[in-house]
């Protein structure tokens, strides 16, 4: 077959993952099963820039393309970092905010609760919108969605003339109960759209229709402060991915792991503040399902935080609020968690003489002590290389030139404050890194009910292989998992996510048969949104998946559980399990129940997916269990174990095949990441060419 | 990490994280499993781990006065109870200022021992503030409410149902007392699981040496800290007023800074037949929040950390009361004792402290009968604190409408407001006018107006209704805090009485000092948000 009739085919599924530093692409071929990876370097001052550049030379070297090298491209899915960096670095659009009479403050008020309970000088986050430009209207609806004062259109035009005259690009319209009736935002909405032709307009109970005004006035903010920037965004790399000859219609992440068209991606921009590392818990899942590990905890460590998350049963665990960058959005996102421990995490010796760890970074530049560029601080991976359980030479497969004896010379001096050996004080920071780590992987376990221990802990980014068995030890976890491409799992997470969207309605209602009418008909309502998105986003019927849950609670209480609702109509058999089940899981969670107590559904939510075609994991015949054809070398390690060193195998991770079978001591490297393998703990690849270690209790 | 032959820091360091972690999770634990507004969005609770001497190990980081009620509790559950007759799932409940080590009634702390391999090794503590107790006098504690000295509420797992019944019995909600014990038990068993499991990785032994040692760490810390500020003698006056007083009482606090140590000596007047006397423990737990913030932020929240602090303050003072003083008022004092201590370091170093504060945790405390709906009949309860402006700093303004200090507790969201209570937010806003003009300017108070839509019973505890909060180097003076009804209502006595159904009632919370002279702000300051001078 010759080149031109290859590319009018489309058999390549892409995922370009943009990050701060570098644009990884990742690229299937359906019709051979194979992968390619590519990098380029970003381009953070217009990043559609580097993007393009990403599909069009990836798709060249592995098509042969001249022209529209995006042509034989059947799928595009895009995770960026366009919105989170906008909000970090508070470049977002100029907002103008409409409340109800009495209530403009409420956006710097919050909860009240100050930054910092002891700091004197700790500073709340920046409000997103100044005073100047908070207004009020007359209007006022009560908790049973009747009219107590009704809006005043005049003042609604004349506020949005005065937000036209202060030039503001966008306006988040939020007022008291519209979640139970939005017949004034909706009015209100109508008219400023009228005044401010050109305006990104939200109103919260379109992007968050649930209870608590604080936190819904949030998050309406911060999609009106990011809706210009993606529209802008979108805007510029749709043409340049179309001159590529890009055929399909390209998707974008968003927190909850799913993807949906540019399109709707553009309007709901808070909800793709996560959309980085939720790629990677997605294809964490993926590598996990392959290699038959259902009960996952993921742990990406980079080189300033590390970010953990929670598979159970194979499934995501998703949260429907949380604090991102200290905006609380509500909107439905995969818990994952972050912490400020990554390899280039500072450590320090405080007043009081213990050895601290983090949050400070060094960054790229100075680095660590051991790049030779001036730091004398240590860092973990200082630690690392006195250890010589990295290169203690050489990093990125010899392309980088390290210094031991500087990051010897910096951990010495700390080591006779403290009074240990050097050695003792290396393994130290990571002792002290590892439980800084262990701390945020039980925030997403044991404090939501789970068990680290019943869990494999899977481990990616360029330090996670490197620190997973000890954070491991540190939980009792008996297993640890490293994909085979640990550095670029998120572009290959784009590969194999589904279109998804997650509809929520707040309706108080009592878990009781005399409601079951109302019941159904609020689970009917999120069902019959989720079937428009099917229909606006052109799912075939055998593609759409659909799952209902109700997030419940004990009259009284006012943090609820999130149940699954069973299949099929609601009838007395549905409340019956829906009981049951909540009773389960408050008993996991605190421990009790209480028979009898009335029950109420608070949030009636409806996840809708779309499957599309993914990427397959390749296989491969497990082979002969010898590994000596892998082996590179031998390195002196030191161990805590034995408190010394001891002669330690080096493998090459591309030459470990299927079936082969490692021994602790050892190391594995490989260009993005090196995996420690400790005395005592065994190894073996599987037909995934993933690398699972078995860490003894 | 594996087990530790000896003590080096880094197994202190992990074993550090571990505790601070099992209070944090108990905390989540106790709101989230709990019934009542003030605990389940206000979070107007505590968590901590003690060792059995009754020494912080570690508390988790809610309300800083609610460390007051923690100090003598487990000593004073130790004294009345043979420990040899203690057992797994015990559990001791107790309030009372002078035999329970409570600061005030409706703070009601819960303990369970912990046990390892039949041993006892450590208490799990929690503290939940039970808003009750209301519509009660303030002329002496036995006006206040039950007294609970520190007894057994569960036997080796099994409630004690006619204990039980007694405390419920003297409660006006017992529904929510009820579900808000049973939350604080809950969080009690995950501090004690939580506890074990560490106790199995590490060794019993290790664990409470690391806890000892971790003691020792916050000491040297506390004491590092105090010896990088400058050696010595600094006075600072204030008044106390609000609208249980009829004239402002004066305070004064001298500090001594020696070294590595500091001693405060307070000058307060006698005692009075009000409800806004502080315990001794209340006093303690005021000036170990103000030294740890002034002098190193970090310094672990244990008991250590006071070790090199002295604190004197006369016998049956306003400050240091004596049974049977009324003490429910207290955190309106403790706010200003803080205060007051920021002005005498202010002296020693006005770079590393703030202007004065608000001064005040304004209190609006509802309750009735509800006349309608599905919960006709039924008695009610509501209580709010409501922030106001924080002191100005040497390089920012004063942070608008937050709480200050000993307290820290969230808002009800209006729409949980309004579905639980016969009550409508009209109003929720900074209020112009209130922040101290300065440099940097002070924080900016709270407006709050409610109309009742049922008759209900309001108390309003206000502060700063006659001074105002100071500025440092030339900045002015706060706003003041004051309230007001709907002119139809009756009026209100010291801040007490009634609004029929329609009615409204108008709180606003001071604004904090200001810091530097006005002159000298370098930006178009907006100045709606100042207080006139």
């Amino acid at each position: 077959m010759d080149g031109s009739q290859e590319i009018n085919r489309k058999t390549w599924r892409v995922g370009v993952d943009s990050g701060g530093t570098f644009t990884d692409i990742c690229m299937f071929d359906e019709e051979t099963g194979r992968f390619a990876v590519w990098k380029v370097p970003s381009t953070p001052d217009d990043p559609s820039r580097g993007i393009s550049d990403a599909v069009a030379q990836g798709m060249r070297n592995r098509t042969d393309a001249r022209s529209d090298p995006a042509r034989a491209i059947a799928y595009l899915g895009h995770g960026t970092t366009v919105a989170t960096n906008a909000l970090i670095t508070h470049r977002g659009a100029k907002v103008g905010l409409l409340t109800t009479d009495g209530f403009r403050d409420l956006l710097e008020v919050g909860r009240q609760k100050r930054p910092d309970l002891y700091d004197i000088f700790a500073d709340k986050p920046i409000t997103l919108v100044p005073r100047a430009l908070r207004f009020e209207v007359p209007e006022r609806v009560l908790h049973t969605g009747e009219i107590l004062a009704p809006l005043d259109e005049a003042a609604v035009r004349d506020r949005a003339r005065a937000m036209r005259r202060a030039g503001v690009e966008a306006v988040a319209i939020c007022f008291l109960y519209a979640f139970v009736n939005p017949a004034h935002e909706k009015a209100a909405r109508r008219i400023v759209a009228e005044e401010l032709p050109d305006a990104f307009i939200t109103a919260s109970h379109e992007i968050a229709p649930e209870f608590r005004e604080f936190e819904r006035l949030s998050t309406s903010t911060v999609n009106a402060y990011l809706g210009p920037i993606m529209h802008r965004y979108i805007s510029r790399l749709a043409p340049r991915l179309e001159e590529l000859g890009l055929g399909v219609a390209p998707h974008l992440t968003q927190s909850n792991g799913g993807v949906v068209r540019f399109e709707a991606a553009a309007e709901t921009p808070v909800r793709a503040v996560l959309s980085g590392p939720s790629t990677g818990v997605v294809a964490a899942q993926a590598i996990g399902a392959a290699s038959g590990f259902a009960d996952v905890i993921t742990f990406d460590m980079g080189g300033t935080s590390s970010d953990v998350a929670l598979l159970a049963g194979g499934e995501v665990v998703l949260t429907s609020e949380s604090v991102v960058h200290g905006y609380p959005i509500k909107a439905p996102m995969l818990d994952i968690h972050t912490v400020g421990a990554g390899g280039g995490s500072i450590a320090r010796i405080d007043a009081g003489g213990l050895l601290k760890v983090g949050p400070e970074s060094a960054g790229a530049d100075p680095g660590p002590v051991c790049y030779g560029r001036g730091a004398t601080e240590p860092t973990v991976t200082d630690a690392n290389i006195v250890l010589q359980v990295l290169n203690p030479t050489h990093l990125l497969g010899g392309r980088m030139e390290v210094r031991r004896d500087l990051a010897i010379d910096a951990i010495g001096v700390m080591a006779e404050t403290l009074g240990m050996g050097p050695m003792e004080t290396a393994q130290g920071i990571i002792s002290v890194v590892t439980a800084n780590m262990a701390k945020a992987i039980r925030v997403i376990s044991v404090q939501k009910g789970h068990d680290p221990r019943a869990y494999a802990l899977m481990a990616f980014g360029g330090a996670g292989p490197l620190h997973a068995v000890r954070l491991a030890q540190e939980l009792g976890m008996t297993r640890v998992i490293v994909p085979p491409t640990p550095g670029t799992l998120c572009a290959l997470g784009l590969l194999l996510t589904d279109l998804r969207a997650d509809f929520s309605q707040t309706r108080l209602i009592p878990l009781e048969e005399a409601a079951i009418d109302e019941i159904a008909a609020a689970v009917g309502q999120a069902e019959a949104e989720a079937r428009d998105w099917f229909d606006a986003e052109g799912i075939a019927p055998d593609r759409q998946n659909f799952s209902r849950r109700i997030d419940m609670r004990y009259e009284g209480q006012n943090y609820e559980l999130s149940i699954a609702v069973p299949e099929g109509e609601i009838t007395s058999r549905t409340l019956e399990t829906l009981a049951a089940r909540f009773a389960e899981a408050h008993d996991r969670l605190y421990g009790f129940s209480v028979e009898g107590e009335r029950i109420f559904c608070v949030t009636f939510r409806a996840e809708a997916s779309g499957s599309v075609d993914k990427a397959t994991l390749p296989h491969r015949p497990l082979g002969d269990a010898d590994p000596m054809t892998a082996v590179i070398g031998t390195r002196s390690v030191w161990y805590p174990e034995t408190r010394d060193f001891a002669e330690t195998v080096l493998y090459d991770r591309d030459r470990l095949a299927p079936g082969m079978k490692i021994e602790g001591p050892a190391i594995v490297e490989q260009m993005d990441t090196t995996t420690l393998v400790p005395p005592g703990v065994t190894g073996a690849v599987d037909a995934t060419d993933t690398l699972i270690l078995e860490v003894p209790r | 990490m594996t087990r530790a032959t000896s003590l080096d820091p880094i197994t202190v360091e992990v074993i550090g994280a571990a505790l601070s972690s099992i209070v944090d999770e108990t905390g989540e634990a106790l709101v989230r499993a709990s019934y009542s507004t003030n605990i389940k969005e206000r979070r107007d609770c505590s968590t901590a781990l003690f060792d059995l001497e009754g020494r912080t190990l570690c508390q988790a980081e809610h309300v800083p006065v609610h460390l007051g009620s923690f100090l003598d509790f487990i000593p004073m559950v130790m004294a009345e109870h043979d420990p040899a007759e203690m057992r797994p799932g015990d559990a001791f409940v107790g309030n009372d200022a002078y035999l329970g080590g409570g600061t005030h009634l409706p703070d009601i702390v819960l303990a369970e021992p912990i046990f390892v391999d039949g041993r006892m090794v450590a208490w799990t503590v929690n503290l939940a503030h039970h808003s009750d107790f209301v519509d009660r006098g303030h002329a002496h504690i036995y006006q206040e409410g039950l007294r609970i000295p520190p007894i057994r509420l569960c036997r080796a797992g099994e409630m004690q149902q006619d204990v039980l019944n007694l405390i419920l019995h003297n409660c006006q909600v017992p529904r929510e007392r009820l579900s808000d014990l049973r939350a604080q038990r809950a969080a009690n068993r995950v501090g004690v699981q939580r506890f074990q499991e560490l106790c199995a990785r590490h060794g019993a032994e290790t664990v409470l040496a690391a806890g000892e040692a971790l003691l020792d760490y916050a000491e040297r810390k506390m004491r590092a800290g105090l010896a990088a500020l400058p050696d010595g003698r600094w006075r600072f006056e204030d008044v106390f007023d609000n609208l249980e007083v009829p004239e402002p009482l004066p305070l004064a606090v001298t500090i001594t800074i020696a070294g590595g140590d500091i001693a405060l000596d307070f000058e307060a007047p006698p005692q009075t037949r009000t409800g806004i006397n502080m315990t001794r423990t209340a006093l303690l737990a005021t000036v170990y929040y103000i030294v740890k913030s002034v002098v190193d932020p970090t310094v672990l929240p244990n008991a250590g950390l006071s070790r090199p602090i002295t604190v004197t303050a006369p016998d049956g003072s306003l400050l240091s009361c004596a049974h049977p003083a009324a003490v429910n008022g207290r955190v309106q004092t403790c706010q200003r004792v803080a205060d007051l201590i920021l002005g005498a370091f202010a002296q020693a170093v006005p770079e590393r402290v703030s202007a004065c504060t608000n001064s005040a945790c304004t209190v609006a405390l509802f309750s009735g009968t509800r006349t309608s709906g599905p919960s006709a009949g039924e008695y009610w309860i509501y209580l709010e604190t409501i922030g106001g402006g924080g002191g100005a700093r040497p390089d920012a303004d004063g942070l608008d409408g937050i709480h200050v200090h000993t307290t820290n507790t969230s808002n009800l969201p209006v729409e949980a407001l309004e579905v639980e209570y016969p009550l409508i937010l009209e109003r929720y806003e900074l209020v112009d006018g209130s922040a101290g003009p300065g440099r940097q300017r002070g924080g900016m108070g709270l407006r709050r107006v409610y109309r009742a839509t049922e008759d209900c019973m309001v108390g309003v505890d206000i502060s700063r209704n006659r001074s105002r909060s100071w500025g440092l180097q030339g900045g002015g003076e706060g706003g003041h805090g004051s309230f007001r009804v709907s002119p139809e209502a009756a009026p209100f006595e010291r801040g007490r009485g009634v609004l029929r159904a329609g009615e409204w009632l108008e709180v606003v919370t001071p604004g904090g000092g200001g810091y530097g002279r006005a002159e000298e702000r370098e930006d178009d300051i907006d100045m709606e948000t100042l207080a006139a001078e």
